[in-house]
């Protein structure tokens, strides 16, 4: 499978670090080997069986095991390998590739459970999960109780002092990934009776510590995708916890430690998911390519390419933006959070949609319990969580609401503020590291990613489609601007408007524009031929505005045929459909 | 939006003054006569609580021409706690 063509330049020159980072994902990707081998343990055959049976695959969880998959998500001053948040994407999505159960079921949960404790713990704390994490064993990110969603600043699970002092547990939580078997955990609890938001901490507990007889443990939940995922739940009764469980020493914080530190995990786990529609177009055009249809294959016809292409360019969107936005948590980390809001709110109905589409491409065939269909099925489904899971749309559209007006005001018609350093926009060039301390409740009105759009557009050299679409993205962050200003108070909240809420949307839109074209600009000398031609940021930004509704025209064909052609050189060199396009046996 | 972009900086300010003009706010946001709106109370009576508070936390800095760290409208959840801490934040500057 790994054929000998190298990685792209642009990721690895003379970059230490990165040398070391493209290591493990090789590595990674071998240990997977060929997915296509029938006899493959890890393979696509196996894979598709173990979510038949809504089982984790083992022997893909041995693998990832002997790999030391969970060292990825323990910073390297504790002894991992995390280094940051776009390395981290990058492993991760070599899994997300081959199983996004094994993605999501044996790793995202305990990273989620892993940035509380980087961002708010005790030195002994971080050392305690960081000790258990490279020991192998799993921590599990309890914040969900089915009551509440997503707003976990109404958690009923309680942890208030008893008669001896010592806090009591008290209540449940729902759908929670690998509860049962997990060693450690992470738990949002309610700390104060009085409501407002000093009233939540998280808790660090080992699970053996806790008394078995006010621990119960309820049925596994049944759901549509990631079938294999252990999703539990778990009830408490006076269950006492040992002393010095609340994370940080200081109960009280755990809205503020929530809202900073899950800012790296809303913009990690869409970017691990970009694996997963990787493979469903791997999948689709594997399928079409070898469907006879009207005298020749469905990749004969105009309208299958061009579906085949769209879903390409949404792939290179979706990438592009989640790929500044991990950077952006180094180099901006005060605005980590708005950027982190948009790309949860925007991405993952891009994966979504981009493999619907896919979907319809082999038409009746799809219908089949045959050939590829099982696993694009199982990926059609597994993709649904990416939605709602860890942070809903619209829980992050409310998110950044509230800092519209101020954004308005303050960072784009007073354009204070400076733009991002240009190494936000070299994927795979070295980064300053993730200063967790620095991540922001707010981005106190400031958008440096909004400020490069601006920038870079007033430098550009450059005539044609590039220059137009930097006019137009600059017109519509003018736009945007003037609307947001106007918002009357009381536009922030659950119940804000509709239109309020299509405000956010347009901003992440002005953001994802300001990422691709900054990414073109920003392109390294002697990057490869597809990079070097503007035809993938284009088609890019023509899906961003059809994603947003400004029309619904389909790829042109001057961008439509490039990105096929390049599609399939891909396919059959091996390599991935991302930025990163390097050898995988998926 | 007169009222949000004028920034008048005063050189000294009360605790009273402030905390009628956050009351004034509060009913605007909430769409309540400003008599309904109790300085004692914790703004979660009106639903302004977790991330949709920091939308006042904004204003506050516009009008006020200062920087607030955002908690400061957790750590002082009422009206009347919350103008006493911004005194000393309005005057320094």
């Amino acid at each position: 499978m790994t054929s000998a063509v190298p990685v792209s330049p642009a990721r690895t020159a003379g970059v230490a670090g990165d040398h070391v980072h493209d290591k493990h994902i090789s590595t990674l990707e071998e240990l997977f080997g060929d997915a296509g081998d029938p006899v493959n343990p890890v393979g696509r055959a196996e894979i598709v069986a173990a979510d038949e049976r809504g089982e984790m695959l083992a022997a893909g969880e041995d693998l990832l095991t002997g790999f030391g998959l969970n060292a990825h998500f323990v910073p390297e001053a504790l002894g991992g390998r995390f280094t940051g948040l776009e390395q981290l994407i990058g492993v991760m999505r070599a899994v997300y590739r081959r199983d996004p159960c094994l993605g999501l079921g044996y790793g995202a949960g305990s990273f989620m459970a892993g940035v509380n404790v980087w961002t708010a713990g005790t030195a002994a704390q971080q050392l305690r999960l960081a000790d258990r994490l490279l020991a192998g064993d799993r921590a599990a990110c309890a914040y969900h109780e089915l009551a509440h969603g997503n707003d976990f600043s109404r958690t009923g699970l309680t942890a208030l002092p008893g008669p001896d002092g010592r806090r009591r547990l008290n209540g449940r939580k729902e759908i929670v990934a690998n509860l049962r078997r997990a060693g450690s955990m992470v738990l949002f609890a309610r700390t104060n009776p009085a409501p407002g938001s000093r009233s939540h901490s998280q808790l660090l507990l080992d699970t053996d510590d806790l008394d078995p007889g006010s621990v119960r443990h309820l049925e596994r939940f049944g759901t549509v995708g990631m079938r294999g995922v252990q999703l539990g739940g778990i009830e408490f009764t006076d269950c006492a916890v040992p002393p010095g469980s609340v994370l940080g020493g200081t109960a009280g914080l755990g809205v503020e430690t929530a809202l900073r530190s899950f800012q790296l995990t809303r913009i990690a786990l869409p970017g691990m998911t970009v694996g997963l529609l990787d493979t469903a177009l791997r999948t689709a055009l594997r399928g079409a390519r070898s469907r006879p249809l009207y005298g020749g294959t469905v990749t004969d016809l105009p309208l299958s390419r061009s579906i085949l292409a769209e879903a390409f360019a949404d792939l290179l969107l979706a990438d592009t933006f989640t790929t500044v936005a991990a950077r952006s948590v180094h180099t901006a980390p005060a605005q980590a959070g708005v950027y982190a809001s948009a790309v949860k709110s925007f991405v993952p109905p891009v994966l979504m949609r981009a493999v619907y589409r896919l979907s319809e491409l082999l038409g009746s065939q799809f219908y089949l319990r045959a050939a590829e269909q099982p696993l694009f099925q199982k990926l059609l489904r597994d993709v649904q969580p990416s939605a709602f899971g860890h942070a809903s749309r619209v829980s992050c559209q409310s998110a950044l609401l509230p800092q519209l007006p101020l954004t308005a005001r303050r960072g784009w018609l007073a354009a204070e503020g400076a733009a991002l350093p240009a190494e936000t926009f070299r994927p795979g060039m070295p980064l300053p590291g993730v200063r967790f301390e620095d991540l922001a409740l707010t981005g106190g009105g400031r958008d440096p990613l909004s400020r490069s759009l601006v920038a870079g557009a007033a430098d550009a050299r450059e005539d044609g489609g590039i220059a137009a679409q930097a006019r137009f993205w600059c017109a519509e962050l003018d736009a945007l601007a003037a609307a947001a200003s106007g918002l009357g108070p009381g536009a922030a909240g659950p119940a804000a408007s509709p239109y309020a809420f299509g405000l956010t949307t347009r901003w992440a839109g002005v953001l994802a524009a300001s990422a691709c074209l900054n990414t073109w600009w920003h392109r390294p000398p002697g990057a490869d031929a597809f990079a070097d031609r503007p035809a993938g940021v284009l088609a890019a930004l023509h899906r961003l505005g059809t994603h947003l509704d400004h029309h619904r025209d389909p790829l042109p064909g001057a961008l439509a045929e490039p990105l096929y052609t390049e599609l399939v050189r891909r396919f059959d060199a091996g390599l991935t459909f991302d930025l990163d396009c390097r050898p995988t046996g998926a | 939006m007169s009222e949000l972009t004028a920034r008048p900086v005063p050189v000294s300010v009360s605790a009273d003054e402030v905390r009628e003009w956050l009351r004034d706010r509060v009913a605007a946001h909430t769409g309540r006569p400003v008599e309904e709106i109790r300085p004692d109370l914790p703004l979660t009576e009106y639903g302004l609580d977790s991330v949709y508070v920091l939308g006042l936390c904004a204003e506050i800095e516009d009008h006020y021409g200062i920087e607030v760290e955002p908690t400061v409208m957790w750590d002082n959840p009422a009206l009347d706690p919350l103008a006493e801490a911004l005194v000393p934040l309005i005057t320094a500057h």
